[in-house]
């Protein structure tokens, strides 16, 4: 049997058994989510809220932008603060205030510290109890509890409208005047808060610690990291070292005798035939740049809303609002990379088969137009919905669904799902000879393949949860398109495509890549699975979560730990032969994927990976920290690299202006770099100093947010951010002037096509 | 942020400094026919000083809540700046001709003092103020 075969049985296993175990404990998180009670009530019958509260409170919730202002349970976004672990905190403050005062006479600061401990046993004893009956379906709450609840619910209802007394707050928060529509709506709203922090502290049955395995930190109720975290932590470290450690000995017995193969002497991709659709591709990279550049713009504006509610005088909040400002920021990240990737894709498909379909140039043109109205389409549907002006009826299917990274409303997410498997056609079509070939390359074309198969149908996976889906069921399926997606058939599709452009460009065997794509495939997917759980591990999860997250989500890093050695053979391929240097700028972005690989995804990714660390950063600025240079640093520079590769066959005879590249290239580099070491890492290590000495509640409170120092550190991304901006720009006048009014081909001004 | 204001001030104003120095610099050297004037560590340290001038320059509308196109100082000032960056690119870069060139330099010299005494009287007359008001 071949190495290939094996190392195919030896994916094939591995995938199913991974997935298998995915899947098992997708129906354990199921089984396991915290209750949600009928009714909320107190001994004497008096009724707070009740389950349908609950529910329509949590589509409240998802109207205003869900995720994308706040938090819960930590998964959201920076500004306002994590509702659970807010309300969590403040309903504690109620209780001790209250009882200090009806029990001593005093408030509660002024109480010893003897008497303050004696109260913080009670709140404890009050808040931990699980008083959930099943059978009834009945929460019980005492008469003093109510009271706090009724109290922390006069603030929210209070927050989310118009009362000036909470102007200021509002305007810390970046919350716009109004931002729920009804009084009713309000109410509703503060039944889902409350539930949420319910779950935080309660005891699971059978357990020491809450539903969320006691995350929030916050000591004065009691919630402190469990054993197991700590447990899988330390293990988690002593994986990710033997990995480290067996993948530097296979390197060193399977890499070091490699023979060198002798490059062509002449580009072969340069006289690439180009067909009508691989031309069609072309309006893909415009969308590309113009996505881009409006996702920095709302970029720009979501990080000033921290500094203050207008932008330099404008009253942009009122059409604005943060919550919609980071939602198409957020999205327009995935949105712009995909588009780069679905344009690359269907630009090397006939290439690599030497056919074109029929129709092919229509079906193209046809995605691309679903591309444009799906843009359209959900972003004025979340207009609508941030704006209350959808109604909670249509706001599922049509307005914002709230959850991060796929909060597009249902339809427009089964228009997407419609548009990936257009795509998948488009290129399985157009791949189809060359997957019906036994040649060298029919593996690496089957990944590359299997790659595109993976991409298009695990975005279905968001299609898993309903309206009223438990919210820690909702969590497992969302991770398995952003997760899957990104450290899963992400990395797959990346390597595949750029081992297969290294093939073609006769730079390295075509067996030597497809054993190497299948290799590093299994070194992915090992971590990658499983490791989806490291993002679920206070998600209303039990401990198997913790420890399956812990573990496989630290072998994630192994192959990160290691990419100096494929960006050391990118960068040997670029030097080549003469005839590379058409290649130096794909190069260029290929090499710069992998230090952001290092850096962005496992340095500043392992650094928020492990449970006790996530325990206490989650949902602090080390969150996007790393979410910015790994999701630009490693897929936009890869999308970028790759348009750059297709740009070069698109308009071969133009001139390349070396300048504006290098210009575009060191300033997106270096400007991301500013952004990550001037104000994400600083305030992220700032906050994690507060949240560890006060809690994490205070963390994301206003208290923390509007001091001078934290101001100052969230103008510093200002010079990043400029530098950035400029590389896009840059990177955008390049493009288009390939088309605009390009420079002349003169030979003085082809070098690079020596 | 108020608490930071005289910081952030004498940065801006060591930036507007340094700034309008190296734009001198650099034309002395375009005067001299030197290739220093187009030498990229020099322009690197303009793009540096214009980005923490720049940084400053919003941190402090931020914090005074005095706003370009609300107030008509800081109106005439970024205007103006336009003309200044319009002028020094003729200067330094993209003028056809020497004498071109000369003359844009002189007139951005002229464009950047008169910024700077807008931002000191702010008023957008500026040293004119006296004789308009």
């Amino acid at each position: 049997m071949s190495t290939t075969s094996r190392l195919w049985i030896a994916l094939g296993c591995l995938l199913g058994a991974t997935f298998a175990v995915l899947l098992w404990m997708g129906r354990e998180i199921h089984h396991q989510a915290p209750p949600l009670p009928e009714r909320v009530a107190t001994p004497g019958g008096q009724v707070l809220y009740t389950r349908a509260d609950i529910e329509a409170g949590r589509q409240v919730w998802q109207s205003i932008g869900g995720q994308q202002l706040g938090s819960i349970w930590g998964h959201g976004a920076l500004i306002a603060p994590d509702w659970s672990a807010d309300w969590l905190h403040r309903e504690a403050d109620e209780l001790l205030g209250m009882w200090a005062r009806r029990d001593d006479g005093v408030a509660w600061a002024s109480l010893d510290e003897g008497r303050q401990e004696v109260l913080k046993a009670r709140l404890r004893k009050e808040l931990r109890t699980n008083a959930f009956d099943a059978g009834s379906g009945t929460l019980a709450v005492s008469d003093d509890r109510a009271i706090a609840i009724s109290n922390v619910a006069a603030h929210y209802e209070s927050l989310f409208g118009n009362d000036p007394a909470t102007a200021k707050l509002r305007a810390t928060y970046a919350m716009r005047d109004g931002t729920v529509d009804t009084v009713e709506h309000r109410r509703e709203l503060t039944a889902f808060f409350f539930w949420t922090a319910w779950a935080t502290v309660t005891t699971r049955p059978g357990a020491a610690m809450s539903y969320t395995s006691n995350w929030p930190y916050d000591p004065l109720v009691g919630n402190t990291p469990t054993s197991s975290a700590f447990l899988w932590t330390v293990f988690s470290v002593l994986f990710m070292i033997a990995g480290i450690g067996l993948l530097a000995w296979h390197y060193a017995v399977w890499h070091r005798n490699e023979p060198h193969l002798a490059p062509p002497a002449s580009d072969p991709l340069a006289g690439l035939k180009i067909t009508p659709s691989m031309r069609a591709t072309a309006k893909y990279f415009w969308v590309v740049i113009a996505l881009f550049l409006a996702q920095i713009l709302l970029g720009a504006v979501t990080a000033h809303y921290q500094v203050e509610k207008d932008f330099y005088g404008m009253a942009i909040s009122d059409v604005l609002p943060y919550s919609l400002s980071r939602s198409w920021h957020t999205e327009l990240a995935v949105l712009w990379i995909a588009t780069a990737w679905l344009g690359t894709g269907l630009y090397i498909a006939p290439a690599v088969s030497g056919h074109e379909p029929k129709f092919q140039r229509l079906g193209v043109n046809a995605l691309w137009c679903c591309l444009l109205v799906i843009v359209v389409g959900a972003f004025a549907g979340q207009w609508f919905a941030v704006m209350q002006k959808l109604g909670l009826a249509n706001n599922f299917w049509f307005g914002h669904q709230g959850w991060e990274y796929v909060d597009l409303g249902r339809f427009w997410q089964l228009f997407l799902f419609v548009g990936l498997v257009l795509w998948l056609v488009l290129m399985g079509r157009a791949l189809w000879p060359a997957l019906r070939r036994k040649d060298d390359l029919a593996s690496i074309v089957g990944l590359l393949f299997l790659s595109t198969v993976a991409i298009a149908a695990f975005y279905a996976a968001g299609l898993m949860w309903g309206e009223h889906t438990h919210i820690s069921v909702v969590e497992y399926w969302r991770w398995w398109v952003v997760h899957l997606w990104v450290e899963g058939f992400f990395e797959v599709f990346a390597v595949a495509v750029m081992s297969f452009l290294f093939v073609r460009l006769g730079l390295v065997r075509a067996r030597t890549a497809t054993v190497n794509v299948l290799f590093a495939t299994i070194v992915f997917m090992a971590g990658g699975v499983l490791g989806t759980f490291h993002h679920l591990y206070f998600a209303g999860t039990t401990t198997a979560v913790i420890a399956l997250g812990a573990s496989f989500s630290a072998l994630e890093v192994v192959p990160l730990a290691l990419i100096g050695m494929e960006a050391y053979e990118t960068w040997s391929h670029g030097r080549a032969t003469p005839w590379m240097a058409r290649y130096r700028w794909p190069i260029m972005f290929f090499l710069a994927v992998s230090f952001w690989n290092l850096v962005g995804a496992g340095l500043f990714g392992f650094l928020i990976n492990t449970p006790l660390a996530l325990y206490y950063m989650q949902g602090l600025n080390l969150t996007p920290l790393h979410g910015h240079t790994a999701l630009f640093g490693v897929y936009g520079m890869l999308g970028l690299g790759l348009m750059l590769f297709c740009l070069r066959g698109l308009r071969p005879a133009v001139p390349w202006n070396d300048g504006r590249l290098r210009g575009a290239f060191w300033s997106l580099n270096i400007g991301l770099a500013l952004m990550a070491l001037l104000t994400l890492l600083p305030l992220g290590v700032l906050q994690l100093s507060a949240a560890l000495e006060h809690g994490y509640w205070f963390a994301r409170s206003e208290h923390f947010m509007d001091q001078p120092i934290v101001h100052l550190l969230i103008w510093m991304r200002m010079p990043g951010d400029t530098i950035f901006a400029v590389g896009a720009l840059l990177f955008g006048g390049f493009a288009l002037r390939l088309w605009i009014a390009p420079r002349a081909s003169t030979p003085a001004m082809l070098p690079e096509r020596a | 942020m108020i608490e930071f204001y005289p910081q952030i001030k004498f940065v801006h104003v060591t930036a507007v400094i340094l700034s309008g120095g190296l734009f001198m610099l650099r034309g002395v050297l375009m005067l001299a026919r030197s290739h220093w004037a187009q030498h990229a560590a020099l322009r690197w340290l303009s793009y540096a000083i214009d980005t923490t001038l720049l940084t400053a320059a919003l941190m402090l509308v931020t914090i005074l809540h005095q706003y370009p196109f609300v107030h008509a100082w800081l109106t005439a000032k970024v205007l103006l700046l336009v003309v200044y960056i319009a002028l020094g690119t003729l200067a330094l870069k993209r003028g056809r001709t020497r004498r071109v060139q000369v003359i844009c330099y002189f007139a951005a010299l002229f464009v950047f003092a008169f910024i700077v005494t807008i931002a000191r009287a702010h008023d957008p007359w500026g040293i004119l103020g006296r004789l308009v008001h």
